[in-house]
């Protein structure tokens, strides 16, 4: 804050602290429900317009169902029990496929990161495999396990995979050479220097390409699941808008976001528990 | 020749880098004997291959022709301090005070015990389980200092530890350092820009020419141990490090 003082020497420049200053707990507090209700009010007011817009009739109601109307049909879904097979057929390849594509990924990354050779030899192959649109293969993978959960797997698990591998072996070959020296000369081991330098090191980078692979995995099984699938999410929207519910059309959409947001939340939650070295945490969890 | 075996014996030493007609000579030829329990420091220019020299002697990397000989039964004699990057931001101050004993599979309850010990002896007890990114760089190189002394090693190599300090700081860690050198007597080798920080901490100060770098001068400061920061105050101090400063100055300025 800054203001002319009326002095008898002449004005002078008084800096003197603000609100943030003076009251730190207090503006830090009014700050964050502000940043909080923002967050809330704005999807809120969205779905409040569209409701507005469909009982005025300005938009078809039969093509765009009220949210009024999408939530007490989803409720009474739910209630019922229709909805959670789908829900966790879902769910469930999902971090089948998840798991599989991750480690693979994880394991690669290190590898080709650390190894010279490794990367010469698989890299130019992998980057090949890498722009091809994961969905173009579900038809091989068809092919290769047949109906059922396999192909659905496989392709969640080879989406993940490529996330995964690329962050992976970036943020390895990014560790600073300080780091690999330190550990030399005190003499570690190769896995004394996986566990104690490497993994840590790269930790960070790493959850951030799992964090995306988390909400593109949802993405690709959705889409899978409209093109080869009796049950799941992507079924139940596909199937109900050919039916011309779009009420559950729109229940199978919302369920879909929930479940990604849900996700890939889950696995930032889970990188903030690994690296708690990481600044963001600073201050808590120390004395 | 007082002692019986030099501990550390650098002959004809040479390092190039890159190959063919783009390739540099970093290092020598050079010769160096650093007697047992002796404290040698080496300034020169940047560039000169002082820490060419450092890694050679730490095994991270491998000389051209020549060889340098350490006199020890261990595998693994040296410690390093690095200039940054040393400390993990991964691990807090006590494991990464433990980590050259981890690494050495010293059980986990002796491990504690001397990084404990370590951790008292640096002043950073109430600190041993932040993690490095809340300490000031002071405190950090202090995790590095007894990161490096707890595996007891025989020989210490420093790579510029104080560079990245402010001047205050630097003058206190250089007499930490000189304090606790003093008490252990390890053979160290000790590489610094600053002509000051040679002559108080140093039993022998050798001063390296330009790229590639050579011994041009060796000189063993006046002062007795045990000593003190407060040399820096004596005219003897001024005295040497002015001619040191003659020769080096040559050295520095590009021809």
């Amino acid at each position: 804050m800054t203001t002319i003082a009326p002095e008898t020497r002449g004005p002078a420049l008084v800096r003197r602290p603000g609100p943030h200053e003076l009251h730190p707990v207090r503006t830090h507090r009014r700050r964050r429900a502000l940043e909080l209700s923002l967050a809330a009010a704005v999807p809120l007011l969205l779905v409040l317009l569209w409701q507005l817009a469909a009982v005025r009739g300005w938009i078809d109601e039969r093509v765009y169902p009220a949210p009024s109307t999408i939530l007490a049909d989803g409720w009474d879904r739910a209630a019922a029990g229709d909805l959670w097979p789908d829900v966790w057929a879902t769910l469930k390849r999902v971090l089948a496929g998840y798991a599989v594509g991750t480690a693979a990924g994880y394991l690669l990354g290190l590898l080709m990161g650390s190894l010279p050779l490794v990367r010469a030899a698989l890299e130019p192959l992998l980057d090949a495999l890498y722009v091809v649109p994961k969905l173009a293969l579900l038809p091989v993978f068809l092919n290769m396990f047949g109906l059922g959960e396999g192909p659905q797997v496989a392709l969640v698990a080879a989406t993940v995979f490529f996330f995964v591998w690329i962050s992976t072996m970036s943020a390895v070959m990014a560790v600073p050479d300080g780091h690999r020296d330190a550990g030399r000369v005190f003499g570690a081991s190769p896995w004394q220097m996986f566990r104690h330098v490497l993994l840590p090191a790269s930790l960070p980078a790493v959850l951030v390409g799992a964090r995306i692979a988390a909400g593109v995995a949802v993405l690709v099984i959705v889409a899978s699941e409209q093109i080869a699938a009796t049950d799941g999410l992507g079924h139940l929207i596909f199937d109900s808008r050919a039916l011309f519910q779009n009420d559950v059309m729109f229940i199978g959409i919302v369920c879909v976001a929930a479940l990604g947001v849900l996700f890939s939340e889950l696995v930032r939650f889970a990188g903030r528990l690994l690296t708690p070295w990481a600044p963001r945490d600073r201050g808590r969890g120390q004395a | 020749m007082g002692e019986p075996y030099p501990k550390l014996t650098a002959h004809d030493l040479t390092r190039t880098f890159g190959r063919g007609p783009r390739a540099v000579d970093a290092l020598g030829p050079l010769d160096l004997a650093v007697a047992p329990g002796e404290f040698a420091c080496l300034v020169g220019p940047s560039g000169c291959g002082k820490s060419t020299l450092l890694r050679i002697a730490a095994g991270l990397l491998r000389p051209s022709t020549g060889t340098l000989e350490i006199h020890t039964s261990s595998v693994r004699p040296a410690a390093m301090i690095f200039q940054d990057y040393g400390i993990y931001d991964w691990k807090t101050v006590q494991a990464n005070v433990r980590f050259g004993l981890d690494v050495g599979r010293v059980p986990r309850r002796e491990a504690n015990a001397r990084a404990a010990e370590w951790l008292a002896r640096m002043g950073l007890a109430d600190f041993a389980h932040a993690y490095p990114a809340a300490l000031s760089g002071g405190m950090r190189q202090r995790v590095a200092i007894a990161r490096a002394l707890a595996v007891e090693p025989e020989l210490l190599l420093m790579d510029e530890p104080f560079a990245a300090l402010d001047a205050q700081l630097r003058t206190i860690l250089q007499d930490e350092l000189l304090e606790i050198t003093q008490a252990l007597r390890t053979t160290t080798l000790f590489i610094t820009h600053s002509l000051e920080e040679a002559i108080v901490l140093g039993d022998r100060v050798f001063v390296m020419s330009a790229r590639p770098g050579r011994i041009i001068a060796e000189h063993r400061p006046p002062f007795p141990r045990p000593r003190t920061g407060d040399v820096r105050a004596t005219p003897e101090f001024t005295a040497l490090k002015s001619e040191l400063w003659d020769l080096l100055r040559k050295e520095a300025v590009p021809a």
